[in-house]
Formats: structure tokens, C-alpha cells, sequence
């Protein structure tokens, strides 16, 4: 045990001399995380719009397929977009590969079927006597469609929150697609299965805490958004 | 010589509806003259809610036609302008009394004078501007939340104002108020008003005119609008 006690202690020493490995890819992750959320947010909640107010033909089809991408191994988004952006792939002249972006792409993925099936499942549940307000009082068809989504908008940032927290944590395609690549696409989850690996638990600890912080926030947002959603 | 004055508001000729195979309402011809008063009662499942989404143009009947003011009811987006509903339910926005009442103005684009139109409708239901125009919908109860939504209605100055049943479960206070911005919403600002009620010694006392409107006859066939007798219960 004492090699993890050891491992604590160093943690803690690095945090506190803000140790330049550990904050780059604190600063990597964030910034994969960021730019993969509003991929998602851009492309997910008009989808989920789309699919939670819209009436068209194959909407149950589509809804069904986007509840099972829930469920889309994060190895097997690693495996497309890597055969994607690797050099003789389809996009491979774009340089993406083994970059931030490239991981925010594989990222966006990931965090699309959660934003698109939580907000269509927030506009279908909406009482409809609501939808029937908004047109009685006169809305046209544009205006009445954002008061329903503005009537739904706590659901719409617990998706948002819920896809973070995914998103932060991910490791497989961080490691596929961003090749875990010193001061430039380690991230915090690909240095922690580095450093253990290499059976070196400071830095992985200290992470590792980071890590569980963000978690924590992450999970108090959650909870509030929730509170404010069961509130009405 | 025929004026506006004269076209009746609504004139519905064979209306039906189902749901799912079940004849739901049935209306040989209703016509509703301009400036009246006027009260549906009618046991449940006589089709009253569903034909006041009919005539607030948020549904259209499977068969027959409604006129509105002379003209076949086509374009319900631009109809809805004219008539609008309070529902049974008070449902209010998830935002501020204010941008309840001012929401149906701001999608008009009628924004000019705007907090002393919120101001007068919310003082018409007996709640003053000052105490409620900032508060959350959320911090209302049920009859401060309806008598807020019937604001929102008499803000708009509607030609038709519908009432879906709107003082059921409502304290007395709320419910006198809510009877006074009905009268003052046709005596005021001209509006023909359509209440719809369980309640018929209260639909006496409002209405200029009461009808009863009964369930659909098994064979689908429309049964008449009578005027309830006197002694009679409408439920």
C-alpha cells in the first residue's frame, strides 16, 4: 500500500507546483471537450428538435436508431473515425488525425445520440396543453416552435451536462484518434492508463483527482437541472 | 342591407369528429351571432372541448365546415390571431407573470406601450402589476395562475374569446373575477365570448344565451342544441 500513499503524496505535490505534463492535458481535455460539445449541441438538438416535435414519416425508426447509438461502443467510433482521417481515408488530406480536433470529432459522436434522443424525449413529454397555449396566444410556426423548446430548456442543459460529463471521461477514442501524444492530444484519461501502465501513480493520481472534481460539478449541474426540471 | 354587425361569428354546418373509429361531437348547424355571450353545457363526452378547439382553430373537424365571419375557415395560423382559448387547466409559461401576459402581444409584434397594456389586463383579473408582474409563473397558485392566464387573453383584445370550463376548481375570488373579465372582454372591447361549463346556474348568470350540446347519437347522427329547461341540470 504504501506505493499508493507514496502516490497521494506526490499527486498532491504536483497539483500544488502545477506541474506543466499534468495541466496539458487538463488543457486537452477541456478543450476536446468543449469543441466536441458544441458539435453536439449544434447538430443534436436540432436533430432531437426535429424528432421530439416533428411529425413525419420514420420518425419512430429514426428515434429507435438514435436510442440505440446510445449505446455505440466508444472503440468502434474510435475504429470509423480513425479508418475516416487516417491518411488514405476519405478525409485524410484534412491532417486530422492524431489532432484535437480529430479527437473532438470521434467526441461529437459520442455525445450526439445523448443530446438528440434527450431532447426529443423532453419535447415529446411536454404537456401538450403547453403546445396549445403557445398557438392560442397567437404564435406563428417558428415562434412557437422555440417557446416549446424554451419550455423544455432545463432538459436541454441536463443533456448538455450529461454529454460532458461523457465526453471528459472518455478514453477509447481520446486514445484511438488522438494517439495520446505528449503536451499535444495526452488527455486526462489516455495519461492516467499511460501512467499506470507504466506503474507510475503520481501523475495518474493527480488526474485522477481532477478528474473526480470534474465529475463532482459535473453531477451537482446535473442534479440542480434536474430539481429545476421536476419543478415544472 | 346586411352589415358585419349582422355575419355571425361562427356558423359550423355538419360538424363531425372522431377519435379512433368513436364519434366524439356532432353539430348539425351552430351559428354564433357577434357580441354575445354565449354557454355550451353538455354531459362529458358531449364533444364541448373538442369544439372549442375547433372554433379556436387548433384542430380541424374530419368532416364538415366552419365559417368565420363570413369566411370558410382555411388558413387556421392567421384565424388564430382572431380567437383564442383559455383552457380548463391554468397552464402558464415557464417564465415571469409579466412574459405570460406580454407573450401572445410579442408574437404579434405588437410591442408598442407594452407594460401598460400587461398592466391593465392584469389589473382587469384583480392582480396589481406591481405585486405580480415579476414573479415566477412557479410562485402562483391555481387561481392566481388562471386569473394570469386569462390576462394573457384579454391583453390580445380577441374578437372571440373561448372559455374551456375556466372557473372549475377555482376559489371564489378567483372565480368572480375571472366571470367579471369574460363580461368586461365583450362589454368593453366588443369580444363574442363562447363558455363552455358544467355549471349552469353560473352559465345563466354570464351567458346571453345557453345551449346544451349532447354526445353524438350511436349511428354518428348529431343530436339538437336545445336550451336546457330551467329546472333541469346540464351535466
Amino acid at each position: 500500500m504504501d506505493f499508493l500513499f507514496q502516490g497521494v503524496r506526490q499527486a498532491i505535490a504536483l497539483l500544488l507546483a502545477l506541474d506543466p505534463a499534468t495541466f496539458s492535458a487538463v488543457r486537452v481535455t477541456l478543450e476536446a471537450t468543449f469543441l466536441a460539445v458544441a458539435g453536439a449541441i449544434a447538430l443534436g438538438v436540432p436533430a432531437g428538435f426535429l424528432l421530439g416535435y416533428i411529425d413525419f414519416p420514420g420518425r419512430r425508426l429514426l428515434r429507435l436508431l438514435v436510442e440505440t447509438l446510445l449505446a455505440f461502443p466508444t472503440v468502434v467510433i474510435g475504429l470509423l473515425v480513425y479508418a475516416f482521417l487516417t491518411r488514405n481515408g476519405p478525409l485524410g488530406d484534412l491532417g486530422l488525425l492524431f489532432t484535437v480536433s480529430g479527437m473532438a470529432i470521434g467526441l461529437t459522436i459520442l455525445g450526439l445520440p445523448i443530446i438528440t434522443a434527450m431532447t426529443a424525449m423532453a419535447l415529446e413529454s411536454l404537456d401538450p396543453d403547453v403546445r396549445r397555449t403557445i398557438l392560442t396566444l397567437g404564435a406563428g410556426r417558428v415562434r412557437a416552435a422555440l417557446a416549446c423548446l424554451s419550455e423544455v430548456r432545463h432538459s436541454v442543459a441536463l443533456a448538455v451536462v450529461t454529454a460532458f460529463g461523457r465526453i471528459a471521461t472518455e478514453v477509447g477514442i481520446a486514445m484511438m484518434i488522438g494517439g495520446n501524444i505528449k503536451w499535444h492530444t495526452r488527455t486526462m484519461t489516455t495519461a492516467i492508463a499511460l501512467e499506470t501502465s507504466k506503474g507510475e501513480f503520481a501523475q495518474g493520481i493527480a488526474l485522477g483527482v481532477i478528474l473526480l472534481s470534474l465529475a463532482f460539478v459535473v453531477n451537482v449541474c446535473v442534479t440542480a437541472l434536474r430539481r429545476q426540471g421536476a419543478a415544472g | 342591407m346586411s352589415t358585419a354587425q349582422d355575419v355571425p361569428v361562427y356558423s359550423l354546418r355538419d360538424v363531425r369528429h372522431h377519435y379512433n373509429g368513436r364519434a366524439v361531437l356532432a353539430v348539425d348547424a351552430l351559428e354564433v351571432p357577434r357580441g354575445i355571450i354565449l354557454g355550451l353545457c353538455g354531459s362529458n363526452g358531449a364533444g364541448k372541448s373538442t369544439l372549442l378547439r375547433f372554433l379556436a382553430f387548433l384542430e380541424r373537424p374530419r368532416q364538415g365546415g366552419i365559417v368565420f365571419a363570413g369566411t370558410p375557415a382555411l388558413d387556421l395560423a392567421s384565424l388564430r390571431r382572431r380567437a383564442t382559448l383559455l383552457l380548463q387547466r391554468p397552464v402558464l409559461l415557464r417564465r415571469s407573470v409579466f412574459e405570460n401576459v406580454a407573450f401572445g402581444l410579442r408574437a404579434r409584434k405588437e410591442t408598442a406601450d407594452l407594460s401598460r397594456k400587461v398592466s391593465e389586463a392584469l389589473e382587469a383579473v384583480g392582480l396589481p402589476f406591481a405585486a405580480f408582474a415579476r414573479r415566477s409563473w412557479r410562485e402562483l397558485s391555481g387561481g392566481e395562475a388562471q386569473r394570469v392566464a386569462m390576462a394573457a387573453r384579454l391583453v390580445l383584445r380577441p374578437e372571440v374569446l373561448l372559455l374551456d370550463e375556466p372557473t372549475s376548481s377555482l376559489d371564489p375570488e378567483s372565480e368572480e373575477r375571472i366571470t367579471a373579465a369574460a363580461r368586461l372582454a365583450r362589454d368593453r372591447h366588443g369580444a363574442t365570448v363562447v363558455v363552455v361549463s358544467h355549471d349552469l346556474a353560473w352559465l345563466r348568470g354570464l351567458c346571453d344565451t345557453v345551449l346544451r350540446l349532447a354526445a353524438p347519437l350511436p349511428s354518428g347522427q348529431a343530436a339538437p342544441l336545445t336550451e336546457p329547461p330551467l329546472s333541469e341540470d346540464c351535466a
